[in-house]
């Protein structure tokens, strides 16, 4: 069958597919619901009606040659509160640990995609790319907020030491990036290369250093509201800790997961699931506990400690291949599953609010990466191909950005609202557009299919 | 205590995953049968359940509803795809006659004696008696044949027509269970009053057709075209999913929808081959998982609960033995049999712990969590037990 034919029909199954679904979920969304079990019920079908949906759609996007993860995200925004209402705010939140979950495992993924050798290889270009789009992204939208921020209605009433505390913020929370968008491409169209390797260096790192970035803008903001306030140097170490701590975790659980390879070898996906739930619960846990009897935050984060485990395993055993691809297994499953309750997630509400000024940061913000990549790649003599296509590959975010600026809004309850109407507007845009851009970057650079 | 708790976790995972990678280790025949049977992530499960860690709370449990309704619908879903017409009809049909028998006279006999004894044991309602009784005769009809795996090959190799026909029992005794759960399903959990369950049972029948029409034809459109395994295992679990989430909705049980769907796509789609590979493929861990969740709302009481599980081990026990001796009559093709066919019936496996843990998310009542507490005891008594009294049998046929 021809493949033009072939797409045609199968275009006609995904429609009927989507109209069934559709009187599924009117016809369900009439009923009544009297008991919890119902309430349930309801999540649960929700939960199948969106991974559903989030398949058929990506495979329609796909049709156009769009990354899978859009359809999913796609999926995710009609079912979600601002469209469809199908999934409500409440359905989301309750899904919440089988995102996490999902997170898990993706970020299992992540670390062992990281090869040391590569790293070893793309060392100094993956540094360059760290420094350089940290400070350019960082400084332009610190000077943007600075010089034009009163001119938007969401920034307008600040005053201007808050406004100087929101720019700081706000520029480190925009360096942050998705290392779950940037796996899910680079897994999609199995790319392979000196390009892709520093992709994801950068993505991988950043993650790490974005935490330590923003613990240093929360201090600076604290002495800037605070007179005569100093750093405590008691949080630079408590950070330190935190983080060789969550190494050391995910190292163990990187040497547990290979001693169960090579002595059990079976049910493996099972002993992931396990190890999944446990970090993501005692990390809970230990943030509670630590807090109840010490009376201080000791956060692990779980998604460092599985990046930490995977890349462990990747590159300290001999079971990288074996890990990898059962996890390729599920990976499908997973990503319909994450990206779709990610788009289920993102706030167009906010974006209503504040679409002039996130529309201006997501420019500028993309300019500060344009800029830093660029200068990167000339200094390390990469092909002028990687230089003027990199900057596409760091659009998007997602979790962490969030993560940020709640705790950022906790601090400083002055601009918290503020803060978190932005980011979430910003987000809302950049995981749109982000997956598009980086599968572009990958098939421009030729490094899509390598693998 | 919690951390005491952590620490014996530690120890069990250790050993649990010593005992995954070295299977010969010589251990007590009774810990073995145990192990074998992964009865040992019922106790996982009630160790990290509220009782004791606390890690899988009353929150996590909701959180994870879509998970335990996976697992229900997964189950259910196998289940159905052994009824595969074409393969039933090689063997001959008295064998399915005796299967169905054995498990209708078990199912009798276990529902007559928990409905006239459970007055005695707990104060409960008149619908709710009957609707237990069926459910623990429905759980006690399965059999499984886990006990063959302690047994050598040689002994397994002497013995081949017996350990066929026990093989072959088993598989098909669940169905009368399955069945049998059913009019608990179609009457019980919306409510409790029989005349308005009755009123609406002719329009639920008539909604569930179209319904059960409208998924098998969304099943095939996702399968009209040739799909990667990784998709499958998608498509797959999102479909469990959907259907046992319109279930909850509907107050059915997300076991049985998928079995009455597994049966269709059996007989019905060409892709069933592939569908069966991906359902099988993850066996192993969604019935371990099950163990986990049922472990987790285990509630174990006191120690009268043992006596309890003992009284619905004898009952079930007399009910297989009545089965056994009644199909060793049917006809010359079982008089080749020994009349104490019901000793190889003992084990009862992964689906009644399936029926009980639908029951109990079903109903979501305490006398339900009471009697399931009870029922599991009992399957660890018939589990354990089982090997032993397997091996009594095929000497009694020797």
């Amino acid at each position: 069958m021809p493949q033009a034919i072939a797409k045609k029909d199968h275009l006609l199954s995904y429609l009927l597919i989507i109209v069934f679904m559709g009187l599924f979920g009117l016809w369900i969304k009439g009923i009544e619901i009297e008991t919890g079990r119902q309430q349930a019920g309801l999540i649960i079908f929700s939960l199948g009606f969106v991974m559903l949906s989030a398949y058929v759609i990506a495979q329609i996007v796909k049709i156009a040659k769009l990354p899978l993860i859009t359809g999913y995200i796609i999926a995710g925004i009609l079912a979600g509160p601002y469209v469809s209402g199908f999934l409500t705010v409440e359905m989301v939140e309750r899904l919440r640990l089988i995102d996490d979950l999902a997170l898990s495992f993706i970020a299992l993924m992540a670390g062992a995609e990281l090869r040391l050798s590569s790293l070893k290889l793309r060392g100094k270009s993956i540094a360059l790319n760290i420094l350089l789009i940290s400070f350019c992204v960082f400084s332009l939208v610190v000077l943007l907020m600075l010089y034009a921020g009163n001119h938007f209605n969401v920034t307008s009433n600040l005053e201007p030491i808050y406004l100087l505390v929101f720019a700081i913020l706000l520029g480190v929370i925009c360096i942050a990036r998705s290392p779950s968008s940037a796996i899910a491409i680079i897994d999609e169209v199995r790319a392979d290369g000196p390009f892709t390797s520093t992709v994801l260096g950068v993505t991988i790192v950043m993650d790490v250093l974005i935490i330590i970035f923003f613990t240093f803008a929360m201090a600076i903001s604290r002495i800037i509201v605070t007179p005569g306030g100093v750093i405590n140097i008691w949080l630079i170490v408590v950070l330190v800790g935190e983080i060789f701590i969550t190494f050391l975790i995910g190292a163990i659980l990187g040497k547990v997961i290979s001693i169960y390879t090579d002595r059990v070898g079976r049910d493996f996906l099972l002993f992931l699931l396990f190890i999944a739930f446990g970090v993501t619960r005692i990390s809970l846990w230990l943030n509670d506990y630590m807090i109840v009897h010490f009376k201080m935050s000791l956060y692990l984060e779980p998604l460092l400690i599985c990046m930490t485990a995977g890349f462990f395993v990747q590159n300290f055993s001999r079971f990288g291949t074996y890990f990898v691809d059962s996890l390729r297994r599920m990976s499908l499953l997973i990503y319909a599953l994450f990206f779709s309750l990610a788009g289920a997630s993102l706030s167009f509400e906010s974006l209503a609010v504040c679409w002039p000024l996130a529309l201006t940061l997501v420019l500028v913000r993309a300019t500060g990466i344009f800029g830093g990549t660029w200068v990167a790649g000339k200094i390390c003599h990469d092909p002028p191909v990687f230089n003027q296509n990199a900057w596409m590959s760091y659009l998007t975010q997602a979790g962490v950005a969030i993560g940020l600026a709640v705790l950022a809004a906790r601090q400083f309850p002055e601009i918290g609202d503020h803060l978190n109407t932005v980011v979430l507007a910003i987000i809302a845009v950049n995981q749109i557009i982000g997956p598009i851009t980086f599968k572009m970057a990958l098939n421009r650079v030729g490094e899509s299919g390598k693998r | 205590m919690k951390i005491f708790f952590a620490f014996l976790l530690i120890i069990f995972l250790v050993f649990s995953g010593y005992h995954l990678s070295f299977r010969k280790f010589g251990i007590p025949l009774f810990a073995r049968t145990f192990y074998l049977t992964g009865l040992e992530f019922l106790f996982l499960g009630l160790l990290l359940g509220p009782q004791f860690l606390n890690i899988l709370d009353v929150e996590t449990c909701g959180a994870l509803a879509p998970v335990s309704a996976l697992l229900l619908g997964w189950i259910g879903m196998l289940f159905g795809f052994q009824f595969e017409i074409s393969k039933l009809r090689r063997f001959p049909r008295v064998y399915f006659l005796a299967g169905f028998l054995e498990s209708f006279l078990t199912l009798i006999v276990v529902f007559g004696g928990i409905y006239f004894t459970l007055p005695f044991i707990l104060k409960i309602s008149e619908p709710m008696r009957a609707v237990i009784s069926v459910v623990l005769a429905s759980a006690a009809a399965c059999t499984a044949q886990t006990g063959l795996a302690m047994f050598s090959s040689s002994k397994i190799g002497k013995n081949q027509s017996m350990i066929k026909i026990l093989r072959y029992l088993s598989s098909i005794d669940g169905l009368v269970a399955m069945l049998a759960m059913l009019p608990v399903f179609v009457f019980f959990p919306r409510s409790t009053d029989i005349a308005a369950s009755r009123f609406l049972f002719g329009y639920d029948i008539f909604i569930a057709m179209i319904i059960f029409t409208a998924i098998l034809i969304l099943y095939n459109l996702f399968l009209v075209y040739r799909r990667e395994q990784s998709e499958l295992v998608l498509i797959i679990i999102g479909m469990v999913i959907f259907i046992s989430g319109f279930s909850t909705v509907m107050n059915f049980s997300p076991l049985l929808s998928n079995f009455f769907v597994g049966v269709c796509l059996v007989n019905l789609t060409s892709e069933k081959e592939k569908i069966f590979t991906t359902l099988v493929s993850i066996e192993k861990p969604v019935y371990l998982l099950l163990l986990v969740f049922l472990g987790s709302a285990w509630h174990l009481q006191s120690f009268w609960a043992l006596a309890a599980a003992g009284g619905y081990f004898v009952i079930r026990f007399t009910g297989k033995m009545i089965g056994g001796f009644s199909i060793s009559l049917l006809g010359l093709k079982m008089k080749e049999y020994p009349a104490g066919l019901g000793l190889g019936l003992i084990g009862q496996g992964g689906l009644p712990l399936a029926i009980l843990y639908d029951f109990q998310q079903g109903f979501q009542l305490e006398v339900a969590d009471v009697v399931v507490g009870i029922a599991l005891i009992a399957i660890i008594y018939s589990d354990v037990m089982s090997p032993n009294l397997i091996g009594r049998f095929l000497k009694k046929g020797e």
